[in-house]
Parts: C-alpha cells; structure tokens; sequence
C-alpha cells in the first residue's frame, strides 16, 4: 500500500447560486424515484429474493435467498455483530435464524430460516460482462416493500488484498516474561472476543507461545478476517477464544480523507479473492444482498461497501461455489 | 447569389450534423421510462467507454496523485488547477497500461479550477474529443472516469454514470460519485466527448462538481501559453521574491559571477551546478554584481525559467532549471 497523499478535492458547500442556475429536481436524479420506476422488474426479484437481516428493529443487512426452503447467503463479518437477529423474505417475518456454515476467506454466511415457499435468485450464466452494464441492488425498505438502487459495473474483476496482515489488536507488556497483554484496542477482535488487561496468551491454534517471536511467526502469514484460537491464562484458570483478526488500518480510528468523505463503510472491506466493482451508492446495510443484471438474474453477491466511490461484490461463479460448499457441510 | 449561397448552406446541414456523434434520445426523456431506455443508455455508454478510459491518465506530482485526460495527439491534458498546482511544474503522467511519462504543467486558471499540461515525451496519444457545442443540458446521462484513490493497475480507472443535475456558468455537478484521486478527471456526455473536468465534491453524497469545458476553451490560448489566469482559491499565484535557487557566488574582476559554494539539496545542486562554475548570463542578462544578480532574482518567482550561460574550466554550458521555493 503507497503511503501517498492523495489529492484532496476540495470539501465545499455550494455557495447560494448567483446567476440563474439550473438545477435537476431529486426525483430525476439517479437515485431518484422516476428514474428508479424505470428498473420495476428487477425491483420485484430484490423484494422476492433478498432478504432482510435484522438486528432488533433495525435493518442491519441484506441477504440473498437461495433456496425455496429457508438458505440466504449474506456478510459474515456483519452478520457477528449482530444481536437479536430476525430475517424478512418479501412480506413476511421469520424470527427465527440460524448460522449454519461461515466461509472466513470470502466473509460469507449461511444463514438458514423455517421456510418452504420462498423465490430463490436465477443465478446468471457469468459475471463478465462488460463495464457500464447496468446492475442493481437493495435500496432502502420498509417491513413490506423493498426498494432498489441502480448503478453500472465500474471497473476490472481482480482480487483485493488484505489490506495488513491480521493482527490481534493488543499491546503487550514490556519486560514481561511472558506475553500478558497490557493494552487492547477498542475496535480490535481480542477485545470483541473478551480477552482483557493482564490475560497471558500461551497459544495460538493449539499451538504453544511463550516469547514475542513465537507470536510473530504464527500470525505472520494470516490473513485479516480470519479468526485464530487464542488460549489465553487469566489468574489460575486456563480459557480459549476465537478471535477475529483484523487489519491494522481496520482497527485505526484515524481516518484517512476520503474514508471522512465516504460516510458509513464496510469494516472488512479488503482480503477478497475476487469482487466485482461497482457504483452503486448505497447504505452500508445493503452488503449481503443481491447484485442484479437488467434480466433480473443474480450476477453476484453485495459484499463491502469500500468507499462513496466503489462498491465491491462477490462474482456469481464464485458465490455459487462458496454457496454449494456450505451447503454440502 | 447570395440566396443560393444560403440555400446551399441550408443543403449542407444536415450533412454536417451527422458528422457529430448522435445523442442519444433518452437524454431528451425526463426519465428512462423501461427497458429500451436503459438500453440505450447502457449500449452508448459500452461502446464509448473503451477509447475513453484510453484518454484517461493519473497525474503524480510529489506525494499526491490526481487524474487528467488527454485532449490532442500529441499529448496535451487537460486536468484540476489545484492537481497541476501550478504553472511549469513537472509532473508524472501514467497511462492506463502504467506507462509512466514526463509532463509539464502550462497555464491554470486559478479561480476556476482549471488547468492544462504537456506530455513531454513525444508520440502519438490516444485522446478524446472536447464538445465545443453547447449542447450539453440539465438532465443528460453522463459518465466519469478518474483513478479513485491513486493509480491501481489491477482496477484501472473507474468509471461511474450518472446524471447532469446543476449547471451554471463556471462549476456543472453530477451525481457521478467522485472522490480524492479522481480530481481533474474526464466526465463524457454519451457519445464520448469531454464536457468537464471533476473538481471538487460537497459535503452530502451526491455532490460531485465539475469545471464546464466552457472554461478551457475560452482560456485555451492563455492555458497553452502557460499563464497564470485569475486568482486562487484553487491554486496559489507564486510570489515574486520567494524563489529559492541556494548557491552562493561572488564577482570576478574579469566579468561574471563565480559560484563559490552550491547548497546541498538545493535546485542549485540538482541543476549540477559546481564550485568554480562562472554564471555569465541570466537569461540573457549579463551578470555584474552579486546585488544586479539578487535583483534580478527577486523579480521572479517559483517555478520561473532559469536559462543560465556558464563557463567551466574554460568551456561554455548552458544550465537551465526552474527557480524553487525555500
């Protein structure tokens, strides 16, 4: 990763106009509703097959429905944060979810509902099609209605690398024999899987740690996202934790310019073997939906939403294995 | 006669428009209204796209890194005043394909956001054609190309389609999503041609402006010919008095000014001036005194041409470089 500044455009609110300005009404716009009307079609397959992952009241994600008796791929990453979690299909809601298989490596979930009737998504034939072909994903809802947001394919498939290897997020204690950890970063995986002040790590993946190095050389080549088993000495007792590896960058709370600019974004939104590139700007919520063509076929899943300016979706051929995958488990 | 002359005129138009790429109709629907429509939208955007992106380079000047678009063969880009940041700056222009090339930048128009630079290297450049007819207008689906974030082989430049949704006489805005990278980026109507350059973006998503290309053609001379045109708040009009150049000479009874000491990381230095060195000229004025040389000096600011006649151990060089900034 170049440690270059990047140009800053400049942040300007616009003056009030001078001369005789003209100006297109919202509804026109792009993400406007009659511009929206246009795409009614595949706004109906988004309210058949996608679905809404709740947390409590509120919608936290979206999710793509891929059978008719309950299996929705979504976010994985997303998916742990949440805690009381209830799914939508259509008009109808399904308290109950269960997490049946998670792929780290993708950050996709299986997520399986008490269903037997619903629409699953037509998966389309192939995800390359060319730049500037039309694709459309999940807008905002209400509990009934889905609405759709609209955008074009906006630059090459490619894999995006982890940005940072992964890391625990804490700081050991200087001088210490052994590796007890003198500080946690708020955002880190080792504070969300409860690990505290004064805890000693004595393995990683069943694997025994004793000195700084050791702890390197098991780490060094994992990948953020991925979780690692910590077994962790807290007084007398012995206790493990899966903790969640994140990139440095991911844990920083300094934000670079265009991350401020760029309003809610995913938190794991590197370390994808391959995505589709899209301008869709939508809410962060609609990570774990659909990617639609204009044929109203599934050409990939919604998986990071990177900044204002790029999204990032999961390719059809990809999704269908990691679907098929965890489906065989 | 002059009636045929205009009947022929009259004849002659219809020939002449097809010259210019169609617009698309759906640009004259207040909205796509079903599939054909989006089609459309989408067929002209494709077949466009290609020889556009081709047009499109990242501009790296030190540690920051904006975007521009070739406008002629030989390699003149139109690009952001606050990218090229100033007149006679040397940049780093990169091609699609990563190519890397030397470029100059020529005139800006400080208070508009507009600026124009030179490919040094020479061959022929693919480019785009600018719309130089106004026909532009409120609601015509546009496309925008930049290197979002820097230079990324793997992604090459992204490409983002949206609508014309405000315009006035010197800023257009779009809702093409645009963000730090992507200043001084090309944005298309739909048949291709460049009809502005991104600029800046608002605080609320959905704010992206752009300079009209209005604004480069009508200070197109002025651009070539490497003016700084209008005052700020997009780039600063370096001050007279303030160019730094970091040796140190005194004069010789026989004419000239010998350098008696070149400063380490000075633009002296990286011009390979050496102790010894005896200036004669200073772009074409003769060198008499220390105080005539610091005279001279203080009329120019940074970034001014230096072309300097020198003599070495007996031989006549010429030095040239630009006057830095301390």
């Amino acid at each position: 990763m170049h440690a270059k500044l990047l140009l800053p455009t400049l942040v300007l609110v616009l003056a009030a106009p001078a001369r005789a300005d003209q100006s297109l009404e919202t509804a026109f716009r792009t993400t406007g509703p009659t511009v929206l009307a246009a795409f009614e079609a595949q706004r109906l397959v988004i309210q058949k097959s996608s679905a809404i992952i709740y947390d409590g009241r509120s919608e936290a994600i979206c999710g793509v429905v891929i059978s008719p008796d309950g299996f929705i791929l979504t976010k994985a990453s997303e998916l742990k944060t949440i805690k009381k979690l209830a799914v939508t299909v259509d008009e109808k809601k399904y308290p109950e979810a269960k997490t049946v298989a998670i792929d780290e490596q993708w950050d996709v979930a299986l997520l399986k509902i008490d269903a037997s009737d619903l629409t699953p998504v037509t998966f389309a034939p192939t995800s390359a099609v060319p730049q500037g072909t039309w694709v459309v994903a999940n807008g905002t809802t209400t509990r009934t209605h889905r609405r759709v947001l609209a955008g074009i394919i906006s630059a090459k498939i490619r894999e995006i690398p982890t940005a940072g290897g992964g890391a625990l997020g804490i700081k050991l204690k200087p001088e210490a024999k052994d590796l007890e950890i003198d500080e946690l970063q708020d955002k880190s995986g080792a504070k969300e899987a409860g690990l505290q002040k004064g805890d000693v790590i004595v393995a990683i993946d069943d694997k025994p740690v004793a000195k700084l190095e050791d702890l390197a050389a098991v780490l060094k080549d994992r990948k953020a996202g991925t979780t690692a088993k910590i077994t962790y000495r807290r007084g007398e007792e012995e206790k493990t934790a899966d903790v969640r590896l994140m990139a440095r960058s991911e844990m920083s709370d300094e934000m670079n310019r265009n991350d401020a600019m760029s309003g809610a974004f995913s938190e794991r939104r590197s370390g994808f073997p391959r995505i589709l590139q899209h301008d869709i700007l939508g809410a962060k919520s609609i990570v774990g939906g659909p990617l639609l063509d204009l044929e109203g076929r599934c050409i990939g899943m919604n998986i990071a939403r990177a900044n204002r300016a790029e999204s990032f979706a999961i390719p059809v051929e990809d999704l269908k294995a990691i679907a098929s995958r965890m489906l065989k488990n | 006669m002059k009636h045929l002359l205009t009947c022929l005129l009259t004849a002659l138009l219809p020939w002449v428009a097809t010259a210019e790429p169609a617009r698309p109709y759906v640009n004259d629907k207040k909205a796509p209204e079903n599939r054909k429509d989006l089609d459309a939208i989408q067929q002209a955007l494709t077949e466009v796209l290609a020889s556009a992106r081709n047009a499109t380079v990242c501009i790296e000047l030190g540690e920051g890194s904006g975007s521009g678009v070739i406008v002629s063969e030989d390699g003149l880009v139109l690009t952001a005043a606050h990218v090229a940041s100033g007149v006679n700056k040397d940049l780093t222009v990169v091609l699609e394909d990563g190519r890397k090339l030397k470029a100059v930048s020529l005139g800006v128009v400080a208070d508009k956001d507009a600026a124009m630079i030179r490919i040094i290297d020479k061959e022929k450049f693919p480019f785009v054609e600018i719309e130089r007819h106004d026909t532009t207008r409120l609601g015509d689906w546009v496309f925008a190309l930049g290197h979002s974030g820097g230079f990324d082989k793997e992604r090459g430049s992204v490409v983002r389609l949206g609508r014309l949704v405000r315009t006035a006489e010197n800023t257009i805005q779009s809702d093409c999503t645009l963000i730090g990278g992507d200043s001084g980026g090309p944005l298309f109507n739909l048949q291709g041609q460049l009809i502005g350059i991104h600029s800046r973006v608002g605080v609320w998503m959905g704010i992206d402006m752009h300079v009209p290309i209005n604004v480069f053609l009508q200070n197109w001379d002025g651009l070539l010919k490497a003016e700084f045109i209008g005052e700020g708040p997009f780039v600063k009009k370096p001050e007279k008095g303030k160019g730094f150049l970091g040796l140190a000479s005194e004069a010789r009874k026989e004419g000239g000014l010998a350098v008696t000491k070149v400063g380490k990381d000075t633009p002296a230095e990286k011009a390979d001036f050496r102790d010894g060195d005896v200036l004669l000229k200073l772009n074409g004025t003769e060198l008499t005194t220390r105080e005539q040389f610091q005279d001279l000096l203080k009329e120019m600011a940074e970034g001014d041409p230096l072309n300097f006649d020198v003599l070495r151990a007996g031989q006549p060089l010429t030095i040239k470089l630009k006057l830095g900034a301390r």
